[in-house]
């Protein structure tokens, strides 16, 4: 099965007749995207069961970048390995980092995975395992959460992308699959989805596109590559999206000041209120990435800044999603490249530390209050059920509905599956 | 390139299959009877060219041939890509190209057809320079008779102020070059890497002053390298070994590796090399210890004040200092038998050992003095003996301009005959050291070979599927050259004469002696001037041209590009490298892949939805289409809407339109679109963006 040729674009003719009406705004045609793979979807095979089992409708998706101490923040510890801050009680019968006093008063709505582990030291292999499930290995591009479920359920808008990733570039996250099931990048949540009014009058835009067709064709023709294919996807794409109306999902001044205000003015606060903005719109995925962990030196300062501003969005999101009784179909994750050392060196900082971390998870039909796994006393091992990025993955495949463990053959004929054959983890179900 | 042999010579050729489909051997007569196998690569100035079998050109005056030959020299059409610069240079390439044909010949591949002229000078603009020609540049070298004009646009481009902007982007990508880092402004560290590359500075010798620069950042900008990951020395050096020598040993800093050599340990001994440099908080320059200082900051008064000081005082103290002793030791939870945690590490060199015949490069035994371990380190890795330093950055140069390495990632090389051509990899290797490690010198080898001058690669590649290198790949432009082309449309060649040169005034604006060797009221005085001088870097306006550009424009009223860059529309229209680095996030030049330099090599080429929304509705296209574009102006300048559409075509694509596409243009000029609705057209098309 070729991917790219299910979705070759369509005759020309009736492309530019879709662009005319997408442009003059008459029409709105569905995305291009989904329609090939609903249908192949429509066709799965019987669906696994169990608990949870496609609770969740959406995922937002919390990467932080750089190595997110789990000591100082979901897995905190005394003595020596302490840190700045002494650990805190919290709504549960458990306790976290000092940092994370906001976060401590939504405790009974999380899972905490303190058994993570890991091969990589490294950022950028680290940060690919824990969004894909695979290692970086040749040319291939492994898919994101969201790409697989917009493979195996098609698309979940009929305007706007499946996927959107906040802060971040896409960063290949649609993997073999079709540049339509790339997230959209939103760099900058303040500033949104810019540049989507025309400047020219529909007219003059109907001439321009047609004649892009045009004069492009011959180049087009010569060079029939995904890369070129897939720009050619993403114009299609984003002509569409125009003329819809449902672009007011990315415009956050339509937020009230007090709750931006509480998600936390940095761009990772706007980011989650966006992502809760946009699974109101139904996004399925949305990606928010922050960075600023790699806290090597002065951890106290670091924590200070970038933990406070987890703190305060994660609070805020999951309480918001909660109130508007969209945390039960809205799973939650918050996850990093590794954890970081239990020891603080002569920086006052601490290192890179893969050997053990955390991750959490929450709504989507996850425990509330709820720990799994352990690390041992000073928090250099794992003590009790080890899970690896493949079971973390495997486990928010598991709560969105996915086939986990269907093979899907990549283009170059090549065997992968959600979360390269990790385990859903059961007991982090309700 | 089109072949037109003779029937029976072209079967000849096919039959003994000994070379390329596209080379004609001739047997050439002097007047003394002399006899020469070579392919005609033209006559120029009463000289003939003539290239032998293993790549040599010789030049022969015209006159000494036997008289058949000279009437063949003036009828036959020439071969290959016309008379090269200099007789070397052409066997550099012809060897290259050889090994690249071996290469396709053993996968039953065929080379692509070579490029045409239009083809060509558009490419080599984009890859030399970073940007499109203008259309006055392309034409004067479409325009040009010359069979030489190829190896003379390269000699030109390789010595022109883009080269320098260009290398700078691809380097400042993989070294993570980022304005802000450590909370002070690395200004003096792209200014100095900028400096070497337009000395052309020999790369060993740039990443050797990298490796082993001292002092402070305001003072030598080489330390920057260092100071970016200052406090972090185990992920710089595994940067470093990845970056430079391709060596995979990331995994190592934690555990051994599981694929390759290199085990924990090895990863500890090298980094002990490093563990005598002191990059944070460096000793007695600004760290505040010493009394009289603090004092002097107590008494600045206000709070604000002696904030500043102290950002001032850590600006200062970004130094990089040797120490008398190696500190560095075993990490806490090293688990192997062979050492404990928290034992102290002797430094010691990895060794390779490709060939078995040959002796392992050992490189020089470490002294005992711990001062020098950071120069034993860098002329170990620099050494022309190094097996991999010459085949990491003549593997990256190779990607630079064909589009993907000979090994791919080109950050691990750790097995070099697992490459597509690894006879190949290991002849660039010794080419970059024959070179010594020129790299003006070895692109333009590359850009001489014909490999490098043919068709790029129109069919898909699957993944996994190795690229044998028929001709470059086609590639979508890195964000620098789609922004420096879109400058250049709006000004011109003119875009490559603003420099940005801020990392002299913010050195002295901030360069202060905390070292104590100032009288206090001098030392006071200095810290004034320098925190008064230091507001125009904080906050938005920080690393933005426009404040220094106005200084200098007061005393020089002209209009000068040298000294400001235009603005249209709130964009800058300077060269990628001369602005904030990495731009804002809303700029063209991120929302199009530019790195965030957080991760080395992150340039992206990926499409998306806001990408396209920009390139259709954004500043860029209104820029570019406005009255005062050159592009727009060069145009309506035409007399006939024909020729009009041709200046187009030529600024966009550095070719003329096609019949059919002249046609339709010019129906659509006839019907009410106007000359920007055209230039958005051409703006948005595949062909713009992407490098044939």
């Amino acid at each position: 099965m070729n991917l790219h040729n299910q979705l070759d674009p369509i005759t020309r003719r009736a492309f530019c007749e879709r662009w005319a009406s997408a442009a003059l705004g008459v029409t709105v045609l569905h995305g291009l995207g989904g329609s090939a793979f609903a249908a192949e979807a429509a066709k799965t095979t019987t669906a696994p069961s169990g608990p949870g089992f496609g609770k969740a409708k959406n995922i937002i998706f919390l990467q932080m970048i750089g190595g997110m101490s789990h000591i100082d923040t979901l897995d905190p510890k005394t003595g020596a390995t302490q840190g700045p801050k002494a650990p805190i009680k919290t709504k549960a019968d458990f306790q976290l980092g000092g940092t994370m006093e906001n976060l401590a008063k939504q405790a009974d709505k999380i899972s905490i995975i303190r058994s993570m582990s890991s091969k990589t030291g490294v950022h950028a292999a680290g940060q690919y395992v824990i969004r894909t499930g695979y290692e970086q290995r040749g040319t291939i591009k492994h898919p994101n959460i969201g790409a697989w479920a917009q493979h195996f359920l098609g698309s979940s808008h009929k305007t706007l992308p499946s996927s959107v990733c906040v802060n971040r570039q896409p960063q290949n996250g649609n993997g073999f699959f079709p540049s339509s099931f790339s997230p959209l990048p939103i760099l900058d949540p303040d500033s949104g989805l810019q540049y989507a009014k025309n400047e020219a009058s529909p007219e003059q835009m109907i001439k321009r596109l047609v004649m892009l067709e045009k004069l492009d064709a011959g180049f087009r023709d010569r060079f029939q590559t995904s890369e070129v294919k897939s720009y050619t996807q993403f114009y299609d794409k984003t002509i569409s999206i125009m003329s819809s109306t449902d672009l007011e999902a990315f415009h956050l001044d339509d937020e009230p000041a007090a709750l931006k205000e509480k998600y936390g003015k940095g761009k990772f606060g706007q980011g989650c209120l966006l992502a809760r903005r946009l699974v109101e719109k139904g996004i399925r995925y949305i990606e928010v990435a922050k960075g600023g962990w790699d806290m090597h030196n002065n951890i106290d300062d670091g924590l200070d800044e970038h933990g406070a501003e987890l703190d305060q969005a994660l609070a805020a999101l999951l309480e918001d999603l909660k109130e508007r009784g969209l945390l039960e179909s809205t799973l939650v994750v918050l996850c990093s490249e590794f954890g970081r050392t239990p020891k603080v060196n002569g920086n006052g900082g601490r290192d890179h530390y893969p050997k053990v971390f955390s991750t959490l998870l929450a709504g989507g039909g996850i425990k509330g209050g709820y720990i799994y796994g352990a690390s041992d006393k000073e928090g250099t091992a794992v003590a009790d059920k080890q899970a690896s990025a493949q079971d973390f993955l495997s486990t928010i495949g598991w709560s969105l509905g996915l086939p986990i463990d269907e093979v899907v053959m990549s283009p170059s004929n090549r065997p992968f599956t959600v979360g390269d054959k990790g385990k859903a983890i059961m007991e982090l179900f309700a | 390139m089109k072949t037109r042999l003779c029937l029976p010579l072209a079967c000849a050729l096919l039959i003994t299959g000994l070379q390329a489909d596209n080379e004609v051997y001739r047997t050439w007569t002097d007047a003394q009877g002399r006899k020469l196998e070579a392919t005609f690569r033209g006559i120029e100035n009463g000289n003939v060219f003539l290239q032998v079998r293993n790549g040599y050109v010789y030049r022969l005056p015209l006159d000494k041939l036997s008289a058949v030959d000279q009437q063949a020299a003036k009828t036959l059409k020439p071969e290959g890509l016309g008379i090269p610069s200099d007789p070397n240079l052409a066997q550099a390439a012809a060897q290259i190209d050889m090994l690249v044909e071996a290469g396709l010949k053993k996968a039953e591949l065929k080379p692509n057809p070579l490029a045409s002229n239009e083809q060509f000078v558009r490419r080599v603009f984009l890859d030399l320079a970073g940007r499109i020609p203008t259309r006055e540049e392309a034409l004067e070298f479409i325009n040009d008779p010359s069979v030489s004009k190829r190896a003379k646009v390269i000699d030109r481009l390789l010595n022109s102020e883009g080269y320098r902007s260009h290398l700078f982007n691809y380097f400042a990508d993989m070294l993570r070059m980022a304005d802000v880092a450590q909370k002070a402004r690395f200004f003096t560290y792209q200014d100095w890497l900028k400096g070497q590359i337009g000395d052309n500075v020999p790369w060993n010798k740039i990443v050797h002053s990298m490796m082993a620069a001292d002092g402070k950042l305001l003072e030598n900008g080489a330390t920057g390298y260092l100071l970016r990951d200052a406090g972090m020395r185990l992920d710089n050096l595994s940067l470093t070994l990845s970056t430079f020598i391709g060596a995979n040993v990331s995994c190592a800093q934690c555990h051994d590796h599981p694929f390759a050599d290199w085990t924990q340990r090895q990863f500890f001994e090298m980094a002990a090399y490093f563990g005598a440099t002191e990059t944070y908080g460096a000793k007695g320059n600004g760290n505040g210890s010493m009394p009289g200082i603090r004092k002097m900051i107590a008494s600045l008064g206000d709070k604000k004040l002696q904030q500043q000081a102290k950002n001032l005082m850590r600006v200062n103290g970004l130094a990089v200092e040797d120490t008398s002793e190696n500190d560095l030791k075993m990490p806490d939870d090293y688990k192997y038998p062979d050492a404990k945690p928290g034992d102290p590490v002797k430094p010691k060199l990895i060794t390779w050992s490709d060939d078995k015949n040959k002796k392992a490069y050992q490189g020089a035994q470490p002294t005992k003095n711990d001062e020098q371990l950071r120069s034993q380190f860098a002329k170990w890795m620099t050494s022309p003996d190094n097996p991999r330093f010459a085949m990491t950055i003549a593997n990256r140069m190779w990607k630079h301009i064909f589009g993907i390495g000979v090994k791919e990632p080109v950050t691990d090389l750790d097995d070099p005959n697992a490459s597509v051509n690894p006879a190949l990899l290991h002849h660039l290797a010794n080419e970059m050291v024959r070179l010594k490690f020129d790299l003006k010198q070895f692109l333009r080898v590359l850009c001489n070979t014909q490999t490098y001058q043919r068709e790029a690669t129109s069919h898909e590649l699957a993944d996994n599927t190795p690229y044998i290198f028929p001709g470059p790949i086609l590639r979508r432009m890195t964000a620098e050259q789609a922004w420096d082309s879109c400058a250049t449309l709006v000004v011109g060649a003119d875009v490559d004469k603003y420099k940005a040169n801020r990392g002299a005034t913010y050195a002295k604006a901030m360069n202060v002696d905390f070292s104590g060797g100032a009288s206090p009221e001098v030392f006071k005085q200095q810290l004034e001037n320098a925190i008064a001088s230091m507001r125009q870097y904080g906050g938005k306006a920080a690393g933005n041209p426009k404040n220094n550009a106005k200084k200098k424009r007061m005393a020089n009223e002209e209009e000068d590009l040298t000294m400001k860059p235009p603005v249209r529309n709130g964009l800058v229209l300077a060269r990628a490298s001369e602005l904030p680095q990495p731009e804002k996030d809303q700029h063209f030049l991120r929302m199009f892949g530019q790195s965030d330099r957080q991760i080395a090599d992150s340039e992206s080429e990926e499409g998306s939805i806001p990408q396209v929304l920009m390139l259709m509705n954004g500043e860029a296209q209104r820029v570019i289409g406005q009255k005062d574009s050159l592009v727009v102006q060069t145009a309506t300048a035409q007399k006939t809407p024909e020729q009009q559409v041709d200046s187009l075509y030529l600024s966009f694509f550095s070719r003329k339109p096609k019949p059919a596409e002249l046609g339709e243009a010019v129906a659509g000029l006839g019907n009410g679109m106007t000359m920007q609705d055209l230039t958005w057209v051409l703006f948005n098309t595949r062909e713009f963006i992407f490098v044939e």
